[in-house]
Parts: C-alpha cells; sequence; structure tokens
C-alpha cells in the first residue's frame, strides 16, 4: 500500500510538471505584446518598448523564460498579474501577486463546489434510497424523470430559473456572495466592474447567498449519481449478506441504511473526487450567473482585458486547478484502493460516466 | 436485427429515435424551406418587428411589413408605416433583437452550427478515443500504459478553463477553416472539444477491450495464428462497436451543452453566425432585472425561453436516445 501510494505520488508530481510545461508552452506561442501593461503603445517609443519587455522577462528566450517561471514556481511564487501593473512612487514595477488573486478566487470556487458536493449527496443518497427500495415503481419513475430533467437542462438555464425565482421574484435568498473569513480580495484594475465582496453576518448568512449556487451544482450531477447510486444499491440488496440480515429479522429502513447504504458511500466519495474537473467547469457556469468571483470570473477577467491577455493570471489559475483536479484524482486512487485493493487504476471506469465530457 | 427488434419493442427509445430524427431533419431541412415558404433569410432585418422607440422585439406569431428599409416623416425621427402595397410577413417565433431578424429561422440555424460543433467533436473524440483505447488495451505492456499516462494527463486539465483560455485565442487562420460547408470558427471549435474529450471513451474502450483480449475466443485466434489486424476486425471490434455507438450518441449531448456553455462566455461561435449558445446569451438578464437592463431588450422573455428549450429537447432526446441504445444492446444494464 505504501509503495503504491508513493507511486501515485510520484506520478502526480510528474503529471503536475508535465503540465505546467504544456500549458507554458502553449500560451507562449500565441502572440502577444506584453509591453502594452506598462507603457502606452500608440505613443512608445521603441526603446521604451524594449525597457517594458526587459522588466517583464520577455527579452529572453521561450525556455529561458520557462525556467524563470517554474524555479519561482517551486517556490511558490505565481509572479504578478500583468493587468495590475503600475509603477509606483519608487520608480519600481509592482502589480498584485497572482498567488493572492488565484487562491481568493479559489476559495469562492472551492465553497461552491464543496457546498454543491454536500448538496448532491443529501439530495441524491435519499432519493436512491427511495426509488432503489420499490424498482420501477411510480414514485422511483418520476424521481427518474425530475433527475432526467435536471441533467438536460443547460446548468447556465437552471441557474438562471432559480435565481430569477427564489432570489428576483420571491426574495427568498439574497444573490451575490459573502466572504465567511472577512478578508476582500481586492478588485481587479479592468473594465469589469467589481463588486467588493462584503464579509459576511456567521455561517448562516454564508449558506444563505449560497444556497442557489449549490442547488444549482447539485442539480446537474444529481441524474448521474442517483443513477450509479440506485444501481448500486440493487446489486447491493441482491446479496447474500442483506439476505442474512432481513432473516434475521431486521427492519426494512435498518437493512437500507446500515448494511446497504455503507456499501454505497465510498463508491461514491471517489466518484465524487474523481469529477473534479468537471465540477470546476460547471462552477465557471455557476460563477457567470450568480456573478461570484471565483476563478471561472478571473479568468473570464484575464483574458477579456483591452491591453490583451494576462499570461501570468491564466497560469496561475491553470496551474492551481490543476494541481487540485490531480490531488483530488490521485485521493480517489487511493481511497478506492483502500476500499477494493483489486481496482487497478484504468479499470475504474468512471467518474460520473460520460458527463465528464462536459467540464 | 436485433437491435431493430429492441428499437421496436422499446417505446422509450422508439420515440427518443424518431424525436432525433425530426430534431435532426427539421434543423437540416428546415432553413431552406422555411425561408422559400416566408420568403426571407435569417439575416434579413426587419425594422418594422421592432418598438420605434426602445426597440423591442416583436412577440411570436406577429405578422410584420416585409420590407428591410425603415420609412421616416420628413424630420426623420418618427418612424411612418411603409408605402401602400408593401406585403407583410410571418414572424412564427417573433424578431431576435434589435435587428428584428427571423428568431425561428435563426434558432433553426443556430441549431444547425450547435449540432455540427457537437457532432463533430465527438467524431473527434470517439476516432481518438477508439483508436488509442484499442490499441491500449489490445497491446497491453508498455504502449498500455504509455496511453493511460495519457490520458490521465489529459483528464487532469481543468477542461472548461483550458479551452475558454485557448479558444479565446485561437481565431486567426483556424476560425477561416470550412472545409466548405462549415460556418466560421465551427471547425476550430470541434477540434478544440475533440481534443479535450477523447479521454472518456478511450478508457471505456480501453477497459473493454483488455478484458476481450482475455476471453476465450480471442485466445483461440492467436493460437491458430490469426494475425492482430484480423483478430482486431473480426473478434474485437464487432464487441466494441455497441459500446462506440452508446457513447457517441451520450457525448452528442454533452457536446450540445458544451458548446452552448463556451459560445455563452464570448469564447466559441462568433455573430453574424447563428449558434444555440450565442441565441442565448443575447438577452441574457434581462429576465433577471426587467427594470434595469437597457429598454431596448426589456422583458423579452421569449429570447432566453426558446433556446432554452431547444438546447434542453436537443440533450433530453440524445440522452434517452444513448441510454435506450445501451439497454437494447445490453439488456442485462436494464433495472
Amino acid at each position: 500500500m505504501a509503495r503504491f501510494i508513493a507511486v501515485r505520488l510520484i506520478t502526480a508530481v510528474c503529471l503536475l510538471f508535465a503540465l505546467s510545461m504544456i500549458t507554458f508552452l502553449v500560451y507562449a506561442t500565441i502572440p502577444i505584446e506584453p509591453a502594452g501593461f506598462l507603457v502606452d503603445l500608440q505613443h512608445a517609443k521603441p526603446a521604451q518598448i524594449a525597457a517594458a519587455h526587459r522588466a517583464l522577462g520577455f527579452d529572453h528566450s521561450i525556455y529561458y523564460r520557462y525556467w524563470v517561471y517554474i524555479s519561482h514556481l517551486v517556490r511558490g511564487d505565481f509572479g504578478v498579474s500583468w493587468t495590475s501593473l503600475g509603477i509606483g512612487y519608487d520608480g519600481q514595477i509592482h502589480g498584485l501577486p497572482v498567488r493572492g488573486m488565484v487562491l481568493d478566487a479559489a476559495g469562492v470556487t472551492g465553497s461552491v463546489i464543496l457546498g454543491g458536493a454536500v448538496v448532491l449527496i443529501l439530495i441524491a443518497v435519499p432519493l436512491a434510497l427511495v426509488s432503489a427500495r420499490v424498482p420501477r415503481s411510480i414514485l422511483d419513475r418520476a424521481v427518474v424523470a425530475v433527475s432526467l430533467i435536471g441533467i438536460s437542462t443547460h446548468p447556465l438555464v437552471i441557474g438562471l430559473v432559480l435565481q430569477s425565482l427564489f432570489s428576483v421574484h420571491w426574495r427568498i435568498f439574497q444573490g451575490g456572495y459573502c466572504d465567511l473569513t472577512g478578508t476582500t480580495p481586492p478588485p481587479l484594475n479592468t473594465h469589469f466592474i467589481t463588486q467588493q465582496v462584503n464579509p459576511c453576518h456567521g455561517p448562516v448568512d454564508w449558506a444563505s447567498h449560497l444556497i442557489l449556487p449549490w442547488i444549482t451544482f447539485a442539480l446537474f450531477f444529481v441524474a448521474l449519481y442517483m443513477r450509479v447510486l440506485r444501481a448500486r444499491l440493487l446489486e447491493t440488496l441482491n446479496t447474500h449478506y442483506i439476505r442474512t440480515a432481513r432473516a434475521k429479522g431486521a427492519g426494512e429502513a435498518r437493512v437500507l441504511v446500515r448494511h446497504a447504504l455503507p456499501n454505497v458511500i465510498a463508491p461514491t466519495i471517489v466518484m465524487l473526487a474523481m469529477d473534479a474537473g468537471t465540477a470546476i467547469g460547471i462552477s465557471i457556469y455557476i460563477e457567470v450567473v450568480y456573478g461570484l468571483q471565483g476563478i471561472g470570473h478571473l479568468v473570464l477577467t484575464a483574458l477579456s482585458g483591452e491591453r490583451g491577455f494576462d499570461l501570468p493570471l491564466i497560469l496561475g489559475v491553470m496551474f492551481i486547478s490543476a494541481t487540485a483536479i490531480i490531488a483530488l484524482n490521485a485521493l480517489a486512487d487511493v481511497i478506492a484502493r483502500l476500499i477494493d485493493p483489486r481496482i487497478t487504476s484504468i479499470s475504474r471506469a468512471g467518474a460520473g460516466g460520460v458527463r465528464s465530457g462536459l467540464a | 436485427m436485433r437491435a431493430w427488434r429492441a428499437l421496436r419493442a422499446d417505446r422509450m427509445l422508439f420515440a427518443s429515435a424518431i424525436a432525433a430524427v425530426l430534431l435532426v431533419g427539421s434543423i437540416t431541412f428546415g432553413p431552406p424551406i422555411l425561408s422559400a415558404i416566408v420568403g426571407h433569410s435569417s439575416d434579413t432585418p426587419f425594422p418594422y418587428a421592432t418598438d420605434p422607440i426602445t426597440r423591442k422585439p416583436v412577440g411570436p406569431l406577429t405578422k410584420v411589413w416585409d420590407t428591410t428599409t425603415e420609412y421616416t416623416d420628413d424630420s426623420g425621427y418618427i418612424r411612418k408605416p411603409p408605402p401602400k402595397g408593401t406585403p407583410k410577413t410571418w414572424l412564427i417565433a417573433g424578431a431576435d433583437g434589435t435587428l428584428g431578424r427571423d428568431e425561428l429561422l435563426r434558432l433553426l440555424e443556430g441549431g444547425r452550427t450547435s449540432l455540427e460543433v457537437a457532432v463533430g467533436g465527438t467524431i473527434v473524440a470517439m476516432a481518438i478515443g477508439v483508436l488509442l483505447g484499442t490499441i491500449g488495451g489490445f497491446l497491453g505492456g508498455f504502449i498500455a500504459s504509455a496511453i493511460s499516462r495519457a490520458t490521465e494527463f489529459v483528464m487532469a486539465f481543468p477542461l472548461l478553463l483550458l479551452v475558454i483560455a485557448i479558444g479565446s485565442q485561437s481565431h486567426n487562420g483556424v476560425d477561416d477553416i470550412t472545409l466548405g460547408f462549415l460556418p466560421r470558427g465551427v471547425f476550430s471549435l470541434i477540434m478544440l472539444i475533440g481534443l479535450f474529450t477523447w479521454f472518456y471513451p478511450a478508457r471505456i474502450i480501453h477497459t473493454q477491450v483488455a478484458e476481450l483480449r482475455n476471453r476465450d475466443f480471442v485466445e483461440a485466434a492467436v493460437m491458430i495464428g490469426a494475425k492482430d489486424v484480423r483478430i482486431l476486425r473480426t473478434h474485437v471490434l464487432p464487441h466494441v462497436l455497441p459500446t462506440a455507438i452508446v457513447y457517441t450518441t451520450l457525448l452528442i449531448p454533452v457536446n450540445v451543452l458544451l458548446e452552448a456553455g463556451i459560445t455563452f462566455l464570448g469564447v466559441g461561435i462568433k455573430l453574424p453566425t447563428p449558434s444555440w449558445g450565442n441565441l442565448l446569451s443575447a438577452v441574457w438578464g434581462s429576465v433577471l432585472n426587467p427594470q434595469y437592463t437597457s429598454t431596448a431588450l426589456r422583458s423579452q422573455v421569449w429570447l432566453t425561453l426558446l433556446p432554452s428549450l431547444m438546447i434542453f429537447i436537443t440533450v433530453f432526446t440524445f440522452n434517452q436516445l444513448g441510454e435506450g441504445l445501451r439497454e437494447a444492446f445490453d439488456p442485462e444494464s436494464r433495472q
């Protein structure tokens, strides 16, 4: 087991390294003029542009730039965001560090995804229990039908409908986002309107701001998870030990919750971890609909700046989200192995099924 | 033949197959037939289909003056009706926005764009996925683990983030590739989607082929000295084909949603080419706060509702078709 974990860890680090290289090279091939972030390109003299390039480290070859990038990266330095660049009173170039920006945004995205995953389990497990209890009943079919509507509607549309009903029309839940920790991310220096994030009045306030995004998130995945959970439950209910439990006089509720459910929960957690990539994708839609300032918002802002795109910011977002995905995938592998030692990495067909394609 | 019997036996599958045919048919043949009947194309602007002051588009089932010029009085500011004898035309789903184009025609043509992206992206992903999955599963050993690593590598990318980031920068040369029949930008989106979604079919096919590889009939074929290519063609591929068909059907709705999302975020298909993504984003948000958005777009819920509905119908149909096919090919999975 220790060997498996070690191998998995080394693979993960190698993957991460390769990924950082590929993303860097991909973006380096896109022609951009970073000097525009420091000087006015229409009036600047060539010498000023050259000086700007030198200040941004753009006068070196791409390989050297990658070396500089990666050697800063291993020390946890993601560079500064180009859009925020400015020359201070001391004549030096200053900018917002990418790391802080991405981590703040990742906090928003992370709270959407984690809360959404909890809501997902809270919805999917009872529904699966109900529909596995009496397969092919009217109740079962109704549950399946509702979840099919959830999976066939675009998350953007689900978000819009929920928001216009609960937030605008009935005014039950507030829109926007409030920060639980009380620190506010600095507004970005772009043409996007950035609202100041207001601190929360406690966890309940925080949850009431985020409940609609969580439900939107959960509705997208619920059909899939319910289908998998239901299939696994039906399979488990046919096993001998369930029959034994029934024979010993256990009530139906006890059989389902105490005997069948634990066998189903663990694989579900593995599935959740495997779906991290999809979850980040879905959370971009959710951030757009609900106006949350997560990493999706950060990337869209970084791409749509008037002066070109903000390379360090995009690389930072890519790297941090890839780290999260790779770490969760590795964790899923390890948990899956702990649950069932026969499982190998490739036979774990899975993760949310074909929907993984979505993000 | 077995599949056909299953198709007839399963009402849901039969219904979704018919719905899919109708959908694809109306999207492919609808626009030319419809524009021949109503006499205008999806790009014809009708100034009289919008409010003279706020430019709010008319709703569904409206008859408007069939003219692309707007007549004004002497001051040049106040609109007056066109000269006598100007015919009228039907806008069945209303007008699409301030320009007053035919929303129904744009929906159908947008559907064509969206389905082209979805089907194209699926074909690219399945081609790569089936190829790599079959090779990896059949040969095993070093090649298999190399392919598995590559699969994991692609999986590790935050797909949507990457597609947005690359897609927003790739408009220069790639967008102009049309292969003679695709609208601008479709090809690059197809490649982008295809190149980042092949890992799922690859994993499925890999697992299945690796399983088949150890079955007795394949062992027997190896033993009598059959060549790899022959074993693959006569013994392995027939078993893989149903899986491939099912996942092709299931990837299409995923890619319809993906196209709509990417285009909605401003990266995919660019106007004036209609697609469900940019039709959806056209008046986005006016549903949420009708009193604040610009008066031109005030409360035209139709323009958000109709594309949402089209996306929903398409995704639902293809999902049901895929699930039905899965059950038809593998009756044991039915529960």
